[in-house]
């Protein structure tokens, strides 16, 4: 949440693959903040050529939608590092460790399954547009392939930090749910 | 069997009741076919339906052919200024060897055609008509197409592109001089309220689009040849009644317009011919370096009388 | 299957899988998938990836973190601060004073911000430990600040209304002008209740803290004269015919970044790079839930449980207020367990249609919906500004805050009833600037 003085970060201990991974991910966050912030820039020199210069905008809304659609997607990984995506913590809570351990197992294996799921089918749609030389039906025309490619490297690199999430739970680098104990 | 057809249109819009006499007439004709309508956007966004229709995984659509333009570039024929003159023209053209080269690269893409049809639209002006060259310099105009962005930005104007549901704010507010879309659109969303001229398409109009029945071309042929007969049989009379419906939009708009006291202004004869001389400067030109075969396909749909 | 029952399937399978603790995004997906590959074929999986893109592709989405960013980029600087003295030199004077210059604050700043949480945290990083100091009790300084904050997402600009807008194509134009004077309506309640109850409570010593003199109380105002240059320019980008509304909350992020900027002297890499942090954050969780619930109201379709639903309502006749309670009730209960932006995109292509069948209007709809989801953020088990007062004030005990936010919740069921009553307080303002229209 915006104005938060601390954050949480999953924890990586000294393993160097969770190390790997979370540089990895960091990485992904600093793209998807200069993705939003791009796309900022683009939306202001459009209203300023549209409205002082009374010209013409042809690329501007195309490239902030497919700027913004890659910023959510590369954006993943990094909100799921920094424990960003909300959840329903109130069965977790209420189970013993043991159990909690358990669920925490369950549900990260069942989340990489789903994320491994969208990035094969996803890998798959881009393939096509990229196979079938597909086009945006605008002026500008951008060849889709390069918006696509959001989905296989935004839920690949997910699928990553899922993984790493799921070790250091295995590994106990990290308390299940990221929850104190009670 | 059930079949699922996907369309963008509300429940009185023209399209959905071409699709809804094909799935009566098949449901009628008893041979066990079901076509499931799933209208108004609630299964796959306007632009999303072409690849699923092709893949298989939806059965039938109606929309306008030029949004898959961007796969099979020959589609922007269909969305190109004044190539079609008035809808009896329209329904020579879809009986064409155009039309047929066209259902060509549909089949390439696992597509066949069961209704034909086209739509015509006009301009609307905030502040004057819009119906020569002349008037278009230094215009923030909102376009419905490529082909007419390519031929508006010819002529002068500034090209500001938006859904056609934005037109009414973008007219309000003055972020937008003109636009350019279909008569039904200009209706639906109450543009009459914020502009003070209007030109209807009439003897003469720039802007037809065609918009079929789709179905894919698998699915079809997996039907009995009972169930495709009743296919084909409801297609037909769907097909008679998108017509004349198309027609009459044309009037309900001009007739709308002018009872909200909005001046209408219809093309003149020298004006479309300048208009489309500059089409063939701009936007044919544009059509035949990005599409292969391209001059063939558009020698073909400017053959047809 | 009969749609119905399939609905009600996937109704409880959706709990046991969001209570699971997975996150609500991933969640959906889960849902989704399960039940589009049981009943629609494996090959409906295919295209959930382009599904997911394609609820993305959509340019008033923009508008979402841009909003967000406004919000986080003032609230790292000393700007909610200045706001907030300038209102308590003011306001000191008055039976609960201080609450009642957090609340002002809180509405002020929902002006600038899209966002609840980021509401919540740029007031109540100062104002919680400002009223627990001079002696307010625990849970009215986090209540009346938790409650507060909700006002970010009716006050415009707001990230729901943005996504009500797109998923029932109403005017986000008009959408953000419903919630004005409602959002107004709700400040008076909720200090109208602090008065009274500081007043009740006979706790007139912590009133006194201090005094200030007229030059004390007129040299702070130049210090918020940013935050009305930002809303007036907003306003006037908005409704003067210079953007629209998605393309507004760009000049509005880059306004308020300048703002800090140069004003606020935020020029530091690493505090430009917490405001950034900090929005993407927010953003990609919103818009990732936006995404994965696009997916789900996909499977929802496809399996005509939509569809059904709509029938079946249309063919019950009941009174049209005791449908509005029903809906009341079933809003509030999502409310309790999920984020707003999902519990809109789930229910609004079911709703919408009942809703207008019933000869509701769907953008003072919009504004009810609203304050079922600001109830939402202050209730648990998922409640955003919960979190938020959580971070700022660790001591204080989950149960203390939700004491506190109590009366504020009841204060929010009552505008909720004078939402009804006089559904003009909602459509007044947008039909009074935009004219009849869309
Ligand atoms: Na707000
Ligand atoms: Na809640």
């Amino acid at each position: 949440m915006s104005g938060q003085t601390t954050v949480a970060v999953a924890p990586v201990g000294n393993n160097p693959f969770l190390r790997a991974v979370a540089a990895l991910s960091t990485l992904a966050g600093w793209c998807s903040a200069a993705m939003i912030v791009i796309a900022v820039g683009i939306t202001c020199q459009m209203i300023f050529i549209r409205f002082v210069l009374n010209g013409s905008t042809v690329w501007q809304t195309e490239a902030v939608i497919y700027l913004m659609i890659a910023a959510t997607l590369v954006g993943l990984p990094y909100v799921q590092r920094l424990r960003g995506h909300v959840n329903v913590d109130l069965i977790p809570l209420a189970l013993p460790m043991g159990a909690r351990r358990a669920l925490a197992i369950l549900t990260l294996t069942v989340s990489s399954a789903i994320v491994a799921m969208m990035l094969w089918y996803g890998y798959e749609y881009w393939h096509f547009a990229w196979d079938r030389g597909w086009r945006s039906d605008t002026v500008w025309g951008v060849r889709l392939w390069i918006p696509y490619l959001a989905l296989p490297v935004g839920f690949g690199l997910l699928l990553l930090q899922l993984l790493a999430d799921l070790l250091a739970v295995i590994l106990k680098i990290d308390r299940p749910f990221g929850l104190e104990e009670h | 069997t059930e079949l699922r057809l996907s369309h963008q249109w509300s429940n009185n819009d023209v399209r959905h009741k071409v699709a809804q006499i094909v799935a009566d007439e098949a449901a009628a004709a008893n041979v066990d076919l079901e076509i499931k309508i799933f209208g108004g956007k609630s299964l796959f966004k306007p632009r999303e339906q072409y690849n699923p229709l092709s893949r298989g995984q939806l059965d039938m659509t109606v929309l306008p052919l030029s949004y898959a333009g961007g796969q099979q570039p020959a589609y922007n024929l269909t969305l190109m200024p004044g190539l079609v003159k008035n809808h009896d023209h329209a329904a020579r053209l879809v009986k064409s060897p155009f039309m047929a080269e066209l259902e060509k690269k549909m089949a390439e893409d696992d597509v066949m055609v069961l209704v034909h049809g086209y739509l015509a639209g006009g301009f609307a002006g905030k502040d004057g008509c819009i119906t020569s060259i002349d008037d278009m310099p230094g215009k923030q105009t909102r376009a419905a197409g490529k082909a007419f962005e390519q031929m508006l930005a010819g002529a002068g104007a500034s090209i500001a592109s938006m859904a056609s549901s934005e037109i009414y704010n973008a007219m309000q507010t003055g972020v937008l001089d003109a636009a350019n879309t279909s008569s039904s659109s200009f209706v639906s969303y109450r543009i009459y309220e914020q502009v003070a001229c209007y030109t209807p398409p009439g003897d003469f109009a720039l802007w037809f689009m065609y918009q079929p029945l789709l179905v894919n071309k698998s699915t079809f042929e997996a039907l009995t040849p009972e169930q495709q007969a009743a296919l084909r049989a409801g297609a037909e009379k769907a097909q008679a009644f998108y017509l004349e419906e198309a027609k009459k939009e044309d009037a309900e708009s001009r007739r709308v317009f002018s009872e909200a006291g909005v001046e209408i202004d219809d093309m003149t004869a020298e004006e479309f011919e300048a208009w489309r001389e500059l089409a063939a400067r701009t936007s044919y030109k544009a059509f035949v370096e990005e599409t292969p075969d391209g001059q063939m396909l558009l020698d073909l749909a400017l053959a047809v009388e | 299957m009969d749609p119905l029952l399939l609905g009600a399937l996937v109704a409880i399978f959706t709990i046991l899988v969001l209570f699971s603790g997975v996150s609500v995004a991933i969640g959906l997906l889960i849902v989704s998938a399960g039940f589009l590959m049981v009943f629609d074929g494996m090959r409906s999986l295919e295209l959930m990836p382009e599904i997911f893109f394609g609820k993305l592709d959509n340019f008033a989405l923009l508008s979402i973190p841009m909003f967000i960013i406004m919000g986080s980029s003032i609230a790292s600087t000393r700007a909610s601060a200045d706001l907030y003295e300038a209102l308590e030199r003011w306001l000191t004077r008055v039976p609960g004073g201080l609450v009642i210059s957090n609340l002002g604050a809180c509405a002020l700043f929902a002006a600038m911000s899209g966002s609840s949480p980021a509401t919540c945290a740029a007031i109540g990083k100062m104002g919680i430990p400002e009223m627990r100091k001079r002696g307010y009790p625990d849970g009215v300084a986090a209540g009346s600040i938790a409650a507060g904050g909700t006002l970010g997402i009716l006050i415009p600009p707001s990230v729901t209304m943005i996504v009500y807008g797109i998923a029932t194509e109403t005017s986000i134009g008009r959408l953000f002008l419903a919630g004005v004077i409602p959002g107004l309506m709700l400040v008076g309640l909720f200090m109208a209740w602090s008065m009274y109850s500081t007043w009740r409570s006979g706790n007139l010593a912590v009133i006194s803290a201090r005094t200030y003199s007229w030059t004390e109380k007129f040299e702070v105002l130049p210090r918020v004269l940013p935050f009305l240059a930002i809303i007036v320019g907003v306003l006037y980008a908005l409704y003067g015919g210079i953007a629209t509304p998605s393309e507004t909350a760009a000049i509005g992020a880059l306004l308020c970044l300048l703002i800090a900027m140069i004003i606020y002297k935020l020029w530091n890499p690493r505090d430009l790079w917490v405001v950034l942090r900090d929005s993407t954050r927010e953003s990609v969780m919103i818009l990732f839930i936006i995404a994965a619930a696009g997916v789900f109201s996909y499977m929802l379709s496809s399996l005509f449980i939509t569809q059904a639903i709509a029938e079946w309502i249309g063919t019950l006749d009941v009174n049209r207020w005791v449908l509005m309670a029903c809906v009341n009730v079933f809003l509030l209960i999502a409310g309790f367990f999920l984020p707003p932006v999902a519990v809109i995109l789930m229910a609004a292509p079911i709703l919408l249609p009942i809703i207008t069948t019933a000869g509701f209007d769907p953008i003072w709809f919009a504004v009810v919906l609203t304050i079922n989801m600001e109830i939402g953020l202050i209730s648990p088990p998922v409640g955003l500004n919960l979190y938020v007062i959580n971070g700022i004030a660790p001591d204080i005990s989950l149960k203390t805050i939700l004491y506190g936010s109590l009366p504020f919740v009841a204060c929010m069921v009552l505008a909720i009833v004078l939402l009804c009553l006089f559904p003009g307080l909602a459509t007044w303002l947008p039909d009074a600037v935009m004219g009849p229209g869309f």
